[in-house]
């Protein structure tokens, strides 16, 4: 309960643009839309917000000189997930690359991030892939870790107090062969303090279905995302896969379903062949492509997914600069996650925050909201093929 | 662990397609040991996205610099042999576990495959220094790829085994252990992994083939010795540097594991690269 008092505190500061969210009600008005049509207006009425004028006084006097590097001391870079989930700013790290939070402690001012999504967590512990279970490829990397953790109870016991001591909020990655699992996977998260959101990785087998992906089928997915909403009241995101036809009406079922604000893309699945030319190279021959070779896939997927949902979309494909984060924002991402470009650059992240803070400077904004959806067509768009009504 | 930026000092081909780089990177060497490692960003943006792990061939701390060996395998090691002196990269390091000597070790018996040599390498310096006796026994595939000696302190015995036969011993460097394996308190080894799992089966059997006392008998007998501790490594007749693709190298991303006895995934970043043999799964494990 702690983590939750706490994350819920900091939402008391302004947010314009997205603040029209009511964080416990599940369906409504949409976060991101009005943003993106109204966006004039919009920073005219944060610029006449009390809270603000000093503020965009100041910029107004001076504004094409870029602050450096201070904190974001007057741009508001939080963003609202959902449910009370508001980040200190929109830059997580995705699940897998930053293992717990504390494993690049030493080198990372974790405390500055907006969120951090931990290792994928499962309901018993998993040992994984055979090696070897990453090789880089053009442009990006094929992982196929197996979902190798000690299991739930283990997580709890071993980081939740060190999160629970910490400022910034951590999503646990909750993965699953069943709906059972996944339930209880939360069920048992469920009040633990330091624990501040669930993603759900929807994109494993499901062994009551033959093994068939959740994140392929719109009713496997809207499924576990309703099995999982009833069980839990934390702020619920949703990993939706790029390995499918049409990623829309999955995401319409998962919002449909009670998701607090969908995660697009986890990795695209790929091979690699052994130097030998003998076998894949992989141990377990099918890895998850992720890094810069796959943005542009992202970048549509969230395009597409942010124009068809009300939820926030939380982006995340091949994030190394800050070029990529403001793309994102423009096809309608409420938040960015970087995974890969951690490897090579650990600081990235939070060198993110500092320079989109300074980016909103430069561009006399207090608040990132302008940047939102600004590539997304401007108006109402025709009923695509597959029938996906559009709502204002 | 530290983020810092070195400066590249020297860089050649010591052997056909194999590179010695210097670099001066004082924040990383300090309190660095042998068989810890640096992991090296490329600074190229032609698709390079993971760092490249590096283990410390030699550590000068009073100079504050260290050497790196390898082999061009790939964009990423051809990358680094393109680099001059004065150009600048981002490393990360110390990481991983050390080599641990005993305190009564008196002769140290290295076993080295190819590029393992630079597992090693920076182990012989280390036990010169603490007054030790160092057989370094090295295995290559032909002449051309054997380390130079003159990169090797004066005091090592240099002993070498090639496949061809081209120089040295005829066969594999395993071959050689028999001749050396009563005279050495511990040995210590990097390689392909085909020597590593002969060299561990030799280790388990050597106490009953040489009816040898097993160090640490007296002290600490009876005590239960925690896995994965210094202290275990400490002990044990072979420690071994192992090598897995890595991601992130600080045990984030579970791509670099190695299975233990019990059946548990170790990450060759973070609890390696250096494990007592007896603790790993040598049968494959999955």
């Amino acid at each position: 309960m702690k983590a939750k008092r706490r994350v819920v505190t900091s939402a008391t500061g302004e947010r314009p643009g997205l603040a029209k969210r009511r964080p416990t009600v599940r369906r409504i008005k949409p976060a991101i839309a009005p943003v993106v049509r109204r966006a004039p207006d919009i920073r005219g009425a944060v610029s006449s917000n009390s809270a603000a004028s000093a503020t965009s006084t100041r910029i107004s006097a001076a504004p094409q000189k870029p602050v450096a590097t201070a904190p974001d001391v007057d741009v508001d870079l939080s963003v609202d997930l959902g449910r009370g989930l508001v980040l200190a700013n929109p830059i997580l790290v995705a699940s897998g690359t930053f293992g717990y939070g504390t494993e690049y402690a030493d080198v990372v001012e974790v405390q500055r991030l907006g969120a951090i999504c931990c290792k994928g967590t499962t309901l018993r512990p998993r040992i994984g892939n055979p090696t070897p279970r990453v090789t880089e490829t053009p442009g990006g990397m094929l992982n196929s870790i197996g979902l190798q953790n000690p299991g739930v109870d283990a997580v709890i016991a071993k980081y939740a107090e060190t999160w629970a001591g910490w400022q910034v909020p951590v999503i646990v990655n909750v993965a699953g062969e069943s709906v059972a699992d996944y339930v209880e996977v939360v069920r048992r998260l469920e009040g633990v303090p330091g624990i501040a959101g669930i993603e759900l990785n929807i994109s494993c087998p499901n062994v009551g279905k033959g093994g068939l992906q959740f994140a392929i089928d719109a009713d496997a997915a809207a499924g576990v995302t309703a099995a999982v909403r009833r069980a839990t009241d934390l702020p619920l995101l949703v990993k939706l896969s790029p390995n499918v036809a049409d990623v829309r009406p999955i995401a319409r079922a998962i919002a449909d379903a009670g998701a607090d604000a969908l995660t697009a893309i986890n990795t695209l699945s790929g091979i690699a062949v052994s130097p030998s030319r003998l076998r894949p190279l992989l141990g377990n021959t099918y890895g998850g492509l992720s890094g810069p070779a796959i943005k542009p896939v992202a970048l549509r997927i969230v395009y597409e997914v942010s124009q068809v949902v009300d939820i926030p979309v939380v982006a995340i494909g091949g994030v190394t600069e800050l070029a990529d984060v403001l793309d994102y924002l423009a096809v309608g991402a409420a938040a960015v996650q970087v995974g890969t470009a951690i490897f090579a650059d650990p600081t990235l992240p939070v060198r993110l925050v500092d320079e989109l803070a300074a980016e909103c400077r430069r561009r006399g904004l207090t608040s990132f909201a302008p940047l939102i959806g600004t590539a997304l067509p401007k108006r109402a768009a025709a009923p695509s093929s597959k029938g996906v009504e559009y709502r204002p | 662990m530290r983020l810092a930026g070195a400066e590249l000092l020297d860089s050649r081909e010591i052997l056909p397609d194999q590179w010695l780089q210097t670099y001066h990177a004082p924040e990383l060497v300090a309190g660095a040991r042998a068989g810890q490692f640096v992991h090296v960003r490329t600074g190229d943006y032609s698709g390079l996205v993971l760092r490249r792990p590096f283990s410390f061939n030699t550590i000068d701390t009073l100079a504050g610099t260290l050497t790196i060996h390898f082999r061009t395998v790939g964009r990423g090691t051809e990358w680094f042999t393109r680099l001059r002196p004065g150009d600048r990269v981002d490393m990360l390091g110390p990481l991983g576990r050390p080599f641990e000597v005993d305190p009564r070790t008196q002769h140290v018996l290295l076993v080295a495959g190819g590029l393992g040599i630079a597992g090693v390498r920076s182990l012989a310096d280390e036990a010169i220094r603490d007054g030790r006796q160092v057989t370094l026994l090295f295995g290559g595939a032909s002449a051309r790829d054997v380390y130079p000696s003159s990169l090797l302190p004066d005091e090592v015995e240099y002993v070498v085994a090639t496949d061809d036969g081209s120089v040295g011993h005829h066969g594999f460097v395993t071959e050689l252990i028999p001749a050396y394996e009563a005279w050495a308190d511990q040995a210590f080894a990097c390689g392909p992994l085909g020597m590593l799992r002969v060299l561990s089966s030799l280790a388990a059997s050597r106490g009953r083939r040489l009816g040898v006392a097993k160090l640490g008998r007296k002290r600490g007998a009876g005590r239960p010795v925690p896995a994965g501790s210094p202290l275990a490594r400490r002990k044990a007749f072979l420690q071994v540097s192992m090598e897995q693709n890595m991601g992130c190298a600080v045990g984030a991303c579970l791509g670099c594991v190695v299975l233990s006895t019990a059946g548990a995934p170790q990450r060759v970043c973070r609890e390696g690269p250096v494990f007592a043999s007896e603790e790993l799964d040598w049968e494959g494990g999955w």
